[in-house]
């Protein structure tokens, strides 16, 4: 009888990890382990730490502070001692906690917690700066930096704002973090990309570009959790059969994947991707119980990923076939050279005293040798949408692909900060394009995708 | 938890504040100005009021004791006058408790109140808030010294008229 345990009457999965102490409180007096006076007393006690607190906030020069600061430092205080009422064994044990010690003591404790946990996270911090990974991803390289979770480590008030993070985050995780705050998100948060890049760090860098450039050439801009993409690709090659480390799938295996996904309903697809995945453990030589741990919590969301593709037969849409960008035909464009700045300006007085287009085209024509000068007079100039016409009718396919790429059409959003000129530029050069057969536009098109910019 | 729950609490914060004020009577008597029970209470509902309104949240006996004992040797304030000036006076500390974005403390607040109403203000309300106030204010947030700008403005009238 002596091993048989006391079940503990507070829910532990009805408390909140953000909002832990009030949901233990509220949670306690709904079980019956507070009493109403319970409830008065812990009160009475919180108010008098925020007045300890607000008159050591105000270095005791003034009796009242604005209700939203008042409340900030309530909400810190009550998340201290939230963190330390979350070490101990069980909520029931807290509950007593709360009844039978001081408010202010139980503070203290929660502090000296909150100090550990700044210096594990920070400890953390540098683990992640260690094991980063070499990237373009902005997102990745800015939340990483000095000036995304760095600043946290400058500005974290644990004193009167132990409850925030004041840190910019934009990478999102595969497993994000829910339902916690101030040190305690940071350092989870911390904890997975760690884990994260332990496993991405498996795979050589290239490989990992490649994956992510066959998923959009434009990656390093986008918001994209890169573990996701390299755990799909390597689930995928593991399927396939390939070689996990090159992460290398081809259009050839996603038929054959696709014929022998399709034939197994919901229960048999999990357990074969669970297969997949310890197929990987074992290749990929993974031991971290942790890494195998968070590998596994991020599984549901790639099946139902893999299940949806399924029944779209979008499979390539899940696993990435890569593609390596040096490989890719390139066109290089050479401009020519530029006429000396004095006939230049020549040339340009000379045009803005024609009177007609078709002495304007005509002197561009004589005078201009180099696409650059052609650009430059296009902007200086400031043409008429006609002139404009008239002169692109007079280049060839692949002059117009270096003008789209030189100037793309963008949305006017992302157009704001340009020029005038550049504006006028674009909006003819996109209206010019359209109106071309659409043959003719696809091969521009095509041309201007594999030109290499100066 | 909100803070509904200072409700629970108020009633024993508003009779040790109300103490507090009634108390000021052993020192303010010898001016010849003193406070009943019930105008305490009142001068307590005002600070509540006050702070309500202007979004602020006060612990223990505030500051109205510390006002009553700045301004009880004013020479701008009677008995007949008293209890409706420390109203006004409350009001106004509160106000600019959070027009000075808590950059300057009770004790200087209260401090410059009674120089500018004992002095430029010639115990007139009015001139304190909406002129003295209002200018140590704008000093204040503009990070320039409390009584900025005044010897400049008094050059540059005598400058312009050749006289004041």
């Amino acid at each position: 009888m002596e091993n048989i345990e006391k079940r503990p009457l507070i829910d532990r999965n009805k408390l909140r990890g953000e909002f832990y102490y009030n949901s233990l409180l509220q949670e306690a007096y709904s079980c019956g382990l507070l009493d109403e006076s319970d409830l008065e007393n812990i009160q009475f006690q919180c108010i008098g730490l925020l007045a300890d607190k607000t008159e050591k906030y105000n270095i005791g020069e003034s009796s009242s502070i604005k209700v939203e600061l008042a409340e900030n430092i309530m909400k810190s205080n009550l998340y201290t001692i939230g963190l330390y009422l979350k070490t101990l064994p069980d909520p029931d044990r807290a509950a007593v906690e709360l009844k039978t010690v001081k408010i202010a003591e139980l503070y203290e404790r929660g502090r000296k917690l909150v100090n550990a946990r700044f210096q594990i996270a920070k400890g953390i911090y540098n683990l992640v700066q260690r094991n980063k990974l070499v990237t373009p991803n902005h997102s990745y390289n800015l939340t990483l930096g000095e000036k995304g979770i760095g600043i946290f480590f400058k500005a974290y008030d644990p004193e009167y704002e132990a409850h925030e993070f004041p840190a910019s985050i934009d990478y999102q995780l595969c497993n994000p973090v829910e339902d916690l705050a101030g040190v305690e998100f940071i350092q989870k948060y911390l904890e997975n990309l760690y884990l994260e890049n332990e496993f991405c760090l498996i795979f050589k860098a290239e490989n990992i570009h490649h994956l992510l450039y066959g998923y959009d050439k434009g990656y390093a801009d986008l918001l994209i959790n890169i573990f996701e993409q390299v755990l799909t690709a390597a689930l995928g090659c593991s399927l396939a059969n390939r070689n996990i480390r090159e992460l290398g799938i081809t259009q050839e295996d996603l038929r054959s994947l696709y014929i022998k996904l399709l034939k197994h309903d919901n229960p048999d697809l999990m357990l074969i991707i669970h297969q997949a995945m310890e197929e990987m453990f074992a290749e990929l030589k993974i031991r971290n119980p942790s890494l195998r741990s968070y590998i596994e919590r991020s599984l549901p969301n790639i099946a139902s990923g893999i299940k949806n593709a399924l029944k779209l037969n979008t499979l390539d849409k899940v696993f990435i076939i890569p593609v390596n960008p040096d490989l890719e035909p390139k066109i290089k464009f050479e401009s020519g050279v530029k006429m000396d700045d004095e006939e230049y300006r020549r040339l340009i007085e000379e045009l803005l005293r024609c009177r007609y287009s078709s002495d304007k085209l005509a002197l561009i024509k004589e005078k201009v040798k180099s696409f650059d000068d052609l650009e430059d007079i296009l902007l200086d100039t400031q043409l008429g949408e006609e002139e404009f016409v008239s002169l692109l009718n007079t280049l060839g396919d692949m002059e117009i692909a270096v003008m789209i790429k030189r100037h793309p059409f963008q949305s006017p959003i992302q157009a704001v900060d340009l020029s005038e000129a550049e504006h006028i530029i674009r909006l003819y050069l996109e209206k010019y394009v359209h109106q071309l057969p659409s043959e003719r536009r696809e091969k521009i098109f095509h041309m201007a995708k594999h030109l290499i910019q100066d | 938890m909100s803070f509904e729950l200072i409700n629970v609490s108020s009633f024993l914060i508003q009779k040790q504040a109300v103490d507090k004020v009634v108390k000021c009577n052993d020192f303010t008597l010898r001016f010849g100005l003193s406070l009943s029970r019930k105008d305490a209470l009142e001068l307590v509902k005002t600070r509540t009021r006050t702070l309500k309104e202007y979004g602020r949240i006060e612990y223990g006996g505030g500051v109205i004791d510390k006002i009553i004992k700045a301004f009880c040797d004013s020479p701008y304030i009677y008995q007949h006058n008293y209890v409706e000036t420390l109203h006004e006076l409350i009001k106004i500390f509160y106000f600019y408790k959070n027009e000075t974005l808590d950059l300057i403390s009770d004790d200087e607040l209260i401090k410059f109140m009674k120089n500018s109403f004992d002095g430029k203000c010639q115990g007139s309300l009015e001139l304190l808030s909406g002129r003295e106030l209002d200018k140590m204010a704008r000093n204040l947030r503009a990070g320039y010294p409390l009584e900025y700008g005044e010897d400049t403005d008094c050059k540059e009238e005598k400058d312009e008229d050749g006289e004041y």
